[in-house]
């Protein structure tokens, strides 16, 4: 085993455990820390995968203002102090468990069957350009514009429907 | 003298031939608007409307008849073999409907035995409407009356003129209508509406022999028409035969007259090539193959037999007949006396090249004939209403013309069908005048001395009476007695043990037949007034009615000379009458071709005068039995108690051999016990309850179980996604990627 | 370095492993808040897809598609939260299992 992929079994644990501390804590604002610190994980992930642009959005969007939005709400409802206390869990409760586990058995087992095609990576671009800001601005300004103009179309919408949504009067 | 007057048609045959719907029209459409409009017109109108509509078809019918009779240059180009026809008008106007290789065509035909029947239902029709309009003066649904008249008028005609069987079966079904509508005029009493249901019923049966026999007729001709030329009579009618397959088989179909009478030529003529002849052949193609021609033939002809049974009330379809009397009186004279009874007569006519052909089936028809000709004598005997007792009369009259039909003797059946219209219509019409002059009294055991109170009535029944029973000189006698000659001295081939016992059959319903009306026209027309009549001194009725009777009775007389033996001689020499000649252009087809086949020989005998002679004292014999028995037997032992055994035989002739008790329980009473079952478990249990109101059920428990679904709960429902997501995360790898 | 030093394989199972943790959140746990977390956990499991097989076969059009995902998610962060508020105004309580008016 060399290095990056020490590297990688090391960022993997990590993730893997705080996303479980995500769905496991008791207190919203722990699963809410968790999770940022998932996001750092899988931007180093993403790093490593040479996604660099994604890597710093994720850490500037996801983890800066989405989970700053999550810890705004929970904060303003001040949910910190409501520790539910955990009943028998419901018949619909026990199938989704299930289906989940089998779903991730299922999905491992696909994902071990599944081999790389060959002659991977039709554009040899250079490594050294790839997922640079330069590259990905590149394709997002060229060959991406309508869905990029519709997505900022779509953070309008959104703009205008949390305020409308989340006020008490119109 | 210009003799062109009675050799030239009076009016032009062309013009007659377009024109021939009219006699079929008028009368509809003074059926539609003395329906329609009837109430609001009134008596008088409706009255003018009904009879002015019949005596337009009636002249009409005598210039067509003119034509047809007089003119020999009237000639029609056969459509069904392309050779020109003399003496007869034709007009088609176009198909009517088509399916494949079977067509049907409105189209009309006047040869010399539509004008004869056209003659005798428009010419009796007018009559009994005249005699209606003083008949039902005071019943308040006259304009209904007059509307299901002329309707059946219009019927009739169609079934008279038609040229194919399909436009026949139209008139046939027609008739049976009207006459339910009639016999049930008064359907306020429910009797009466039974009754009318009984006749439709009966009919029905019939009709349903009718329309098998029609397809079964369509599939032989198609399939001959067909044939592999390799056939025996391809050679012989070459050109013919080409026109005749095109005839059968697109225009103007195969049920038209022409066509049939065509398919029985080839018959005799495959005989004369040598093979075992078209009868021993196999049909080649369709669904009947593997049957012969001779079979197929002959059960057709019984199914028609059985439809023109239940038309024209021969055994065993007879029981609607007596039933029928519980209409008005006119409807028994036009419907069950005159007219329509003897469509079934004129049906076997029609079909009298065909019928030929099957010695067997015509063997049926005369037995048929002859057995009831006698059992409806018997039937009569006992009777005391006296439209009964001339109900049981027509019927055994008709059986005569069965018989007639049955030997081959087409022209004596069609003669004393003419000659019973005549004097049947007269003995109704008479008993209507009775009921009329007698507040509707018609027991014949509480009539009596009517001699004296209404002379002309019992000068037309009488005459009527001596017609039916045989006495010289008038017509009944030399039409019944020419009958039972022919079907003595004709024989069928392979069943000559059936002419002698027809015969015989026949003459011993000939005594029969004098006794009954002889006991009728006693009992109600002479002696004294029965002491419990219900009106002590009857009244003649108006000239209305009495002139029809009178017409009508004098023509009982003048057509003896239809029948009267020996007036004309055949080129052969043989003596013939002035019927058989007049319907020979018709009959002579069948003749010969009966003749070619080997299944008829004519009569051979030609001097009539010993049978009559012998006829002549059988009538006297059972007249005057009757006679002695009603005057000087029953009135000596008035009030002494009847021996048992006559009394017990009196009852069951009363009960009509209780046969309507039998039909009740072999048949009415089973089919109504499958109905009412198939309605009870099948319909209401079956199909109501368990398809249609079970599905009901059902539906709504699952739908009561899968409301349990909806919890409410986005988490139950998100779990229910993942559920499906694992099935196709399964699929994925079960199906797709383990390949 | 053309070929990546580790297994896209592997990069492909941590996917697996994070959707379906994400799941087991959404389909477990009570409170609202948590639920979209998790929603937001399976979000990434995808982007974390997309990037491995960009990387698997070099092509940044995977890059475009994370992207696009991230900023639906935080669109739909928004609204989604703004959404909770509301609720929470009018029931009182973020637990989805008091939130029941569409039961039978």
């Amino acid at each position: 085993m060399n290095a990056p992929q020490l590297i990688f079994a090391g960022l993997a644990f990590a993730t893997v455990f705080s996303a479980v501390l995500v769905i496991a804590a008791r207190n919203p604002i722990n699963s809410a820390m968790s999770l940022v610190a998932t996001f750092l994980f899988l931007a180093a992930i993403y790093a490593q995968l040479l996604a660099h642009t994604i890597a710093v959005l994720q850490v500037l969007v996801y983890a800066g203002a989405i989970m700053v939005l999550f810890l705004f709400v929970i904060m303003l409802l001040s949910l910190t102090h409501l520790g539910e206390p955990t009943p028998r869990p419901a018949f619909h409760q026990v199938v989704g468990g299930v289906a989940a586990v089998a779903v991730l058995a299922g999905l491992v087992m696909a994902i071990l069957r599944w081999h790389a095609m060959a002659g991977a990576g039709r554009a040899r671009e250079s490594l050294l350009r790839f997922g640079t800001l330069e590259q990905v601005g590149g394709l997002l300004y060229t060959r991406w514009l309508l869905p990029f103009e519709a997505v900022s179309l779509l953070l309008l919408v959104a703009m205008v429907g949390a305020v409308v949504v989340a006020k008490p009067r119109i | 003298m210009d003799t062109s007057w009675f050799t030239k048609a009076w009016a032009n045959p062309q013009a007659l031939s377009d024109n021939l719907w009219l006699i079929i029209a008028l009368p509809a459409f003074g059926a539609l608007v003395c329906g329609v409009f009837g109430r609001a017109l009134g008596r008088t109108y409706v009255n003018l409307v009904a009879c002015a509509s019949v005596l337009a078809s009636f002249f009409l019918s005598v210039f067509a008849f003119q034509a047809v009779a007089a003119d020999p240059s009237v000639i029609v180009t056969s459509a069904a073999n392309g050779q020109p026809l003399r003496f007869a008008l034709s007009g088609d106007w176009g198909v009517w409907f088509q399916a494949g290789s079977f067509s049907a065509h409105f189209g009309l035909w006047v040869d010399h035995l539509s004008a004869t029947m056209l003659m005798v239902v428009t010419g009796v029709g007018f009559l009994i409407h005249l005699y209606s309009t003083a008949y039902m003066e005071h019943d308040p649904g006259y304009w209904r009356f007059f509307a299901y008249l002329n309707l059946f008028m219009a019927s009739m005609l169609t079934l008279v003129l038609a040229d194919n069987l399909v436009l026949l079966f139209v008139g046939w079904e027609g008739v049976g209508l009207c006459s339910y509508l009639l016999i049930g005029f008064w359907y306020t009493d429910a009797a009466n509406a039974w009754a009318g249901r009984k006749a439709f019923i009966a009919n029905r049966v019939g009709d349903c022999a009718f329309l098998l026999a029609m397809m079964l007729l369509v599939l032989t001709v198609t399939a001959f028409a067909r044939a592999p030329s390799a056939e025996p009579p391809a050679i012989f009618f070459a050109q013919r035969r080409a026109v005749f397959a095109h005839a059968a088989t697109s225009e103007p179909g195969p049920l038209n007259f022409k066509v049939l009478e065509e398919f029985a030529q080839y018959i005799p003529a495959s005989l004369a090539m040598g093979s075992k002849g078209l009868l021993g052949t196999d049909i080649p193609i369709g669904p009947l193959a593997g049957h012969t021609y001779g079979h197929t033939l002959t059960v057709i002809f019984l199914l028609l037999l059985l439809g023109a049974a239940g038309k024209s009330a021969q055994l065993p379809l007879y029981v609607w007949l007596p039933d029928a009397m519980a209409g008005p009186t006119p409807v028994s004279a036009l419907i069950h006396a005159a007219t329509m009874v003897t469509a079934g007569v004129y049906l076997l006519c029609r079909m009298a090249p065909l019928l030929v052909m099957s010695p067997a089936a015509m063997a049926t028809v005369a037995v048929v004939g002859a057995l009831t000709a006698l059992y409806a004598a018997l039937l009569a005997f006992a009777q005391d209403d006296l439209k009964k007792v001339l109900a049981y009369s027509t019927i055994s009259q008709l059986g005569y013309m069965f018989l007639g039909v049955g030997v081959g003797f087409f022209w004596g059946a069609i003669l004393h069908l003419v000659t019973h219209a005549c004097f049947k219509g007269c003995l109704f019409l008479s008993a209507g005048s009775v009921m009329h002059g007698n507040d509707g009294e018609l027991n014949i055991k509480k009539l009596g001395c009517l001699r004296k109170e209404m002379p002309w009535t019992t000068a037309c029944f009488g005459i009527a009476t001596l017609a039916i029973t045989g006495i010289v000189p008038l017509s009944g006698f030399f039409s019944k007695d020419d009958i039972l000659h022919g079907a003595l001295h004709t024989h069928l081939l392979g069943y000559e043990w059936v002419m002698p016992t027809v015969f015989a059959i026949g003459s011993l319903g000939a005594v029969a037949t004098a006794f009954y009306m002889s006991r009728a026209y006693l009992l109600a027309f002479t002696g004294e007034r029965a002491k419990d009549a219900k009106v002590p001194h009857a009244h003649e009725s108006g000239w209305v009615m009495v002139a029809p009777l009178v017409i009508l009775a004098a023509l009982s007389i003048v057509l003896l000379l239809h029948g009267f033996p020996g007036v004309l001689k055949t080129p052969a020499g043989q003596p013939e009458t002035l019927m058989e000649a007049f319907l020979k252009p018709v009959f002579g087809v069948a003749d010969k071709l009966a003749v070619e086949a080997h299944s008829l020989e004519p009569e051979t005998e030609s001097n009539p005068w010993p049978g009559f002679v012998i006829a002549l004292a059988l009538a006297w014999v059972g007249g005057a039995a009757a006679w002695y028995l009603y005057k000087r037997v029953f009135p000596a032992r008035a009030g002494k108690p009847v021996p048992a055994v006559f009394a017990a035989v009196r009852s069951f002739t009363v009960h009509k051999f209780y046969v309507d008790e039998l039909y009740d329980a072999v048949l009415v009473r089973p089919i109504k016990l499958l109905s009412i079952g198939l309605f009870r478990v099948v319909d209401e249990g079956l199909i109501d309850t368990v398809l249609v109101g079970g599905t009901g059920w059902v539906t709504a428990r699952i739908g009561s179980l899968l409301r349990y679904l909806q919890t409410g709960d986005v988490q139950a429902y998100a779990a229910m996604m993942a559920v499906g997501l694992l099935a196709g995360v399964g699929y994925a790898i079960f199906e797709v990627l383990a390949k | 370095m053309e070929i990546s030093p580790v297994d896209t394989q592997n990069y492909l199972l941590l996917a697996a492993t994070l959707f379906c943790t994400g799941m087991l959140g959404v389909l477990v746990r009570r409170n609202a808040l948590v639920v979209f977390m998790s929603i937001e956990l399976m979000l990434n499991a995808a982007n974390l897809t997309f990037l491995a097989a960009a990387r698997e076969r070099l092509d940044s059009t995977g890059h475009l598609a994370a992207l696009f995902v991230i900023a639906v998610a935080a669109a739909e962060a928004a609204i989604g939260l703004a959404i909770v508020i509301a609720v929470f105004r009018n029931r009182g309580t973020v637990n989805v299992e008091d939130i029941r008016t569409m039961k039978y």
